[in-house]
């Protein structure tokens, strides 16, 4: 799978799912679509709307993205905003495990914030393994994504995934 | 080659041996999910898999704790849905004022060498009484309600060896505050985090599982300790003496990486906005006002921590500029802190005593106010947590909570005890 887009935004280390998507609006709604209004609000209040006009952006971010909460809602949000991949340094386990579960591609890049601005342009390879970053001519190369995710993401999520094999056998 | 907890759980589980990084599929013994997060796992049944059905009623349960007594209609009508659920399959439901889950599950549920998934990031508490409790999202546990299985990758473990004594008025939650503070937010991802030592046998269980709560805040995916006397004690106090086994790491086990700790170098500990592994001595924020002490959560709100905190306030009165919320962890917490008349210590002293559940921590049914403090006995500080994102959250054990209540202000529990 290869995936083009620019960059929305770089976000620091350890940015953590109650930033992402604030404890007090999960309860109440279980309309991802109404969630994702809210997404990044208390530290980016621009940030759905800045999404919204750019279906198919990439987030990049530094170490421990999606840290905290087991919350779902999270990389659920960030696919509703269109976003269409993640690059991080390094991620929290319950979000990258989300992720590949709701079909949110992620990618954990090491030296990724050294090479990237805002709104470059990059193109990633999923299955070699590697980000260009078009718009400075540079490349890295990351650990290719296991099989068994890469299995998740064709299948759409934990739940086709199950629903196509008929379980794990 | 030996093997460590997690290891050993892992591979009696697959009926081989197991090494770290590989992933295997193995059955679930228990799993749960609450008010915030089993909405979602019974919408991604439905929708995605076409079925409502659990795979084994006795193994799955559901708690209405994290927004509870519900503080609106729209939370209300959530419980009703889990509500009919929970009856269609015959599942064990804990209602509004039960208690946490974890709290509840460490009681009823949780035993060494079970593998039990929760849909929330503290379902690590487990692993204090030598289960592999780990945290997932909702769907991942909405697939584990259908097929009583899932997917691991075997963690890389992380020895952490504490010995000697810790110092009067300082606890394990000090302890994982110093901990956090060394090795960050990120030092112990996807790791199994494995407290062994002295000062770890020597601790109760009630106190040991503050340390695998909080094995998250390091990024860990379980925080375990050793099954032993201690743990047999407790699963004895709750009537389930007979799931008791011992589990221990092999002397020869092989860590990623090894901490060692004097226990008596640990010092009262904060953690300041907004981050966990932002963590400085009580001392330092000598004075600071707090508007308001927050004693309870999955961390700290056990019958340990609500006597700790009796005897500090016991005949005394909390500050006048100061609030003081105690939610006590489970309705057995409760009851029993009334029978001890612990719960008349801490209302004679001001304090205002919540039925059980998640309450202040996640601000859902107590909030803070615009450029207020807290000070509370929970596991996270990030910005907004507690209901509004113009506060400030500081975390601390429960005595540093306690007698910081008493002077309105942040203050070591060993200079004024």
């Amino acid at each position: 799978m290869i995936i083009r887009g620019k960059v929305l935004r770089v976000l620091p280390d350890d940015t953590n799912t109650d930033e992402i998507i604030s404890g007090k609006y999960k309860y109440d709604v279980l309309d991802i679509g109404k969630l994702a209004v809210h997404t990044f609000e208390a530290i980016d209040p621009s940030f759905y709307k800045d999404a919204k006009k750019n279906p198919g952006s990439i987030l990049v971010a530094g170490k421990n993205f999606g840290c905290g909460s087991s919350r779902e809602q999270a990389p659920r949000v960030l696919r509703e905003c269109d976003i269409s991949c993640i690059v991080a340094e390094s991620f929290a386990r319950i979000f990258y495990r989300n992720s590949f579960n709701v079909g949110l591609p992620i990618v954990e890049c090491k030296g990724i914030l050294a090479h990237v601005d805002k709104e470059d342009e990059l193109e990633i390879d999923l299955d070699g393994g590697k980000i260009r970053n078009i718009t400075k001519g540079y490349e890295l190369s990351f650990k290719p994504i296991p099989d068994f995710m890469q299995n998740l993401l064709q299948a759409g999520g934990i739940m086709s995934y199950l629903r196509k094999s008929g379980g794990y056998e | 080659m030996g093997k460590t907890m997690a290891e050993k759980i892992l591979s009696r589980k697959c009926g081989r041996d197991v090494e770290p990084g590989e992933l295997v599929v193995c059955e679930v013994d228990m799993t749960f999910a609450h008010d915030g997060t089993m909405p979602l796992a019974i919408q991604q049944m439905k929708n995605e898999l076409g079925t409502t059905k659990v795979f084994d009623s006795c193994k799955v349960a559901g708690f209405c704790d994290h927004a509870s007594p519900s503080p609106s209609s729209h939370i209300s009508n959530v419980h009703t849905m889990m509500r009919e659920f929970a009856r269609e399959n015959c599942i064990d439901f804990y209602e509004n004022g039960d208690g946490i889950c974890h709290q509840i599950v460490l009681e009823r549920y949780a035993a060494p060498y079970k593998v039990i998934v929760g849909a929330d990031s503290h379902t690590c508490t487990h692993g204090a009484v030598g289960a592999f409790a780990t945290g997932m999202g909702s769907t991942d546990v909405g697939a584990i309600m259908v097929y009583g299985k899932t997917w691991f990758k075997v963690p890389e473990s992380m020895k952490i060896e504490v010995d000697g004594e810790l110092g009067e008025w300082v606890t394990s939650k000090d302890l994982f505050l110093s901990v956090v503070g060394d090795i960050k937010a990120d030092g112990a991802t996807y790791m199994s985090m494995e407290f062994v030592g002295k000062c770890i046998d020597d601790m109760e269980v009630e106190q040991r599982a503050t340390l695998t709560n909080m094995a998250i805040e390091a990024g860990a995916k379980l925080g375990l300790c050793k099954a032993d006397d201690k743990v047999k004690e407790f699963l004895r106090e709750y009537g389930r003496g007979d799931e008791f086994e011992e589990l221990y790491p092999d002397d020869d086990a092989e860590y990623l990486s090894e901490i060692f700790i004097d226990a008596q170098d640990i010092e009262p500990m904060i953690a300041y906005p907004h981050r966990v592994d932002n963590v400085a001595p009580a001392y330092e924020f000598k004075g600071m006002h707090i508007d308001q002490v927050c004693i309870g959560s999955c961390t700290n709100g056990r019958l340990s921590d609500l006597e700790i905190a009796a005897q500090i306030l016991d005949g005394e009165e909390v500050c006048k500029d100061t609030r003081l919320v105690v939610y006590p962890a489970s309705r057995s917490v409760f009851i029993k802190a009334v029978e001890r008349g612990i719960i008349e210590k801490l209302l004679e002293a001001g304090a205002a005593v919540c039925a059980p559940g998640c309450g202040f921590c996640i601000g859902r049914t107590v909030a803070l106010g615009d450029g207020e403090k807290a000070l509370s006995t929970q596991n996270r500080n990030f910005k907004g947590r507690m209901g509004n994102e113009n506060a400030e959250i500081y975390l601390s054990s429960v005595p540093t909570a306690a007698a910081s209540a008493l002077y309105g202000e942040i203050v070591d529990p060993r200079e004024v005890l």
